[in-house]
């Protein structure tokens, strides 16, 4: 039934919320709200990747552009600035919102909920090592097996070019040619410019920059490159040792090839992935630039996921819940009051309870347990056996010998 | 257990890729060469090959239907999808040119209707030139747009130019090289790197072999 497909939907939507929210607050954060409008003029003065088409736009009363909130950082970021000014001391926020834009596929929501983490604090690390940590925490939450972080470095790139002087199209065709790893088009694409070996070398080799993080960190060490480069890689290096601490080695695979697709990211970037689904469902960074722009210093990092894509990607996966319903109870007239009184006390203990008068055939396939209250006796019921009860706790008892506690709750 | 999967269209690439990977030992007993099975396993159970319209293989990859894509580097340049562009399987071997009559002007020309499979990277193109162009999109016999005198020139891909020939055009001005490429799903590489690395060392034995 369509409806019932959408309502699953819609539960697992939630739930999904629910695990990540529990999982953000047990990291220290705390959840935040910003406005539903924007000025367009925020997103106008920002260097960001969100194309400003794509914005959903509303005139107000006095004529001033708005625009549908296409983000949270940016906005968070220019209200904490406001607020603080330069950081005053760490500061640990999530939100659950909507964010909306308009994309010029057909089919594709305007709005899509995102969940994610606002981190700020000084760059470092140990910071940077947990905020992946939480990343990854949060996806095997939801319930995936095969989490896999993708971990770049935003500067990497910059800084490798950043002595080349190429022109917008010649950097734009390379940034391409390294996001698809072209092996083969890098070289010919090199050739006809007159740049450095040392660096040409780093280049050609960029999309084998990838893998598990001890043969990328060992391949790097046989390339020649400039110290600022060389900065960047330490960083990520210790990085990757803390994260190694918080025993996520089989989790992680490092990308240097991984370009910053936000504009402001500065430091380091990743990118989360899980099993049977093609595309990300996360997406982070650190972005210390962000805050120069208002004109102060507020470092962070931070990531979000959308809902959307958990949902889906958990959709490909076995159910392990078959019943929408725990225990359904049917009852005859007479025993009405107690019924009532027997969902009430399943519904204190969590579980999910229908209760109804009992017509004919007492059977409810959606429904994991199903009681019968007759005149003369209490059944308890499930696939496998039905068996007389006497009170309330030899019905709890022989449920939650069974059952445990319900397995839906998070 | 979980496949590796791998979309290519049915044809000549296909079967040249089928024998590379005959000579790293993935064999694919099941497949005959009048079968229409859409999908086949290999005889080991590790990869699942589908069948798909050659224009379509980008598509499975980039939304993870398929983890792997064997398709022609034209298909890529007309409709450019986030994924990765692993190996060039130097099959299929062709190039993109310009053709039309012999001694058709395309530089220092103001416009030229072209007709074309690939719209946009004929555009493109002439657009790098500084020449305004008209596309007519088409999507087979190409060749006969300007005989019937609907387009100045056509943008195609062209292997040993026979059909040219016989209808009395000629390649007026090569574009770009064309070969089968190896494409890769950016979630399943993460997720599946070993299974993916060893079946691109697959391929490039067979390569070797072959070459």
């Amino acid at each position: 039934m369509y409806s019932e497909i959408l309502a699953n939907e819609h539960e697992k939507h939630e739930k999904i919320i629910g695990t990540l929210s529990k999982r953000f607050t047990t990291y220290g954060y705390k959840r935040i709200k910003t406005s539903a409008f924007e000025q367009y003029d925020l997103y106008s003065n920002v260097r960001t990747s969100i194309n400003q088409n794509e914005m959903v736009k509303v005139i107000d009363y006095t004529g001033e552009v708005l625009v549908l909130r296409p983000d949270v950082t940016i906005p968070l970021t220019q209200q904490l600035v406001q607020l603080n000014g330069n950081l005053p001391e760490e500061m640990r926020y999530y939100y659950v919102q909507e964010v909306f834009r308009q994309t010029f596929q057909e089919n594709e929501p305007i709005g899509k909920t995102q969940a994610g983490v606002e981190y700020y604090c000084e760059s470092s690390p140990q910071a940077d090592a947990e905020t992946i940590m939480l990343a990854c925490h949060a996806l095997r939450d939801v319930g995936f097996s095969d989490v896999k972080i993708e971990i770049g470095y935003a500067g990497f790139f910059t800084e490798l070019i950043a002595d080349l002087q190429l022109t917008k199209e010649q950097t734009a065709e390379l940034k391409r040619l390294i996001q698809a790893k072209n092996i083969v088009g890098i070289g010919p694409f090199l050739n006809q410019l007159p740049i450095d070996p040392a660096v040409k070398e780093v280049l050609e080799q960029l999309p084998l920059l990838y893998g598990a993080p001890q043969v990328v960190f060992d391949r790097l060490q046989n390339l020649q490159v400039s110290e600022s480069v060389q900065l960047a890689i330490d960083y990520l290096q210790k990085t990757y040792e803390i994260v190694e601490l918080y025993g996520l080695k089989k989790h992680i695979v490092i990308d240097l090839g991984l370009i910053n697709h936000m504009g402001y990211y500065s430091g380091i970037i990743f990118q989360g992935y899980v099993e049977n689904f093609g595309k990300p469902v996360l997406m982070g960074g650190r972005y210390d630039s962000l805050s120069e722009e208002f004109g102060v210093k507020l470092p962070a990092i931070g990531f979000a996921c959308e809902i959307d894509s958990l949902v889906k990607a958990t959709a490909k996966k076995k159910l392990k819940e078959r019943y929408s319903i725990d225990v359904t109870v049917f009852y005859q007239e007479s025993r009405m009051k107690y019924a009532i009184d027997i969902a009430n006390e399943l519904r204190e203990r969590d579980y999910r309870v229908v209760s109804k008068p009992l017509r004919g055939q007492a059977s409810a396939k959606d429904s994991e347990y199903t009681i019968q209250l007759l005149e003369q006796q209490n059944l308890l019921a499930d696939v496998e056996e039905t068996k007389e009860f006497e009170d309330f706790k030899q019905l709890l008892d022989s449920i939650t010998s069974k059952k445990g506690v319900p397995e839906w709750t998070i | 257990m979980d496949y590796l999967t791998v979309a290519m269209a049915k044809g000549r690439t296909a079967e040249r890729a089928m024998k590379f990977l005959g000579k790293s030992d993935v064999r694919f007993s099941e497949w005959t060469d009048d079968s229409r099975k859409l999908v086949i396993y290999d005889d080991k159970k590790k990869i699942k090959l589908i069948f798909v319209k050659a224009v379509d293989v980008p598509v499975y990859v980039e939304n993870g239907a398929a983890d792997v894509g064997i398709v022609g580097k034209d298909v890529m340049m007309e409709d450019p999808r986030d994924v990765y562009e692993l190996l060039d399987l130097g099959i299929g071997k062709c190039k993109l040119a310009v053709a039309g009559f012999p001694d058709t002007p395309i530089d220092n020309v103001p416009f030229l209707t072209v007709a074309s499979k690939y719209p946009l990277v004929a555009k493109e193109y002439f657009d790098k030139k500084g020449i305004r162009t008209e596309m007519i999109k088409l999507n087979g016999s190409i060749e006969l747009a300007p005989l019937i005198g609907m387009s100045d020139v056509i943008v195609d891909i062209v292997e040993t130019g026979t059909t040219l020939k016989e209808n009395g055009l000629v390649v007026l001005e090569e574009m770009a090289d064309v070969s089968a490429r190896l494409i890769v799903n950016k979630a399943s590489y993460a997720t599946k790197t070993e299974d993916i690395q060893q079946f691109i060392q697959d391929m490039k034995e067979g390569l070797e072999v072959c070459s």
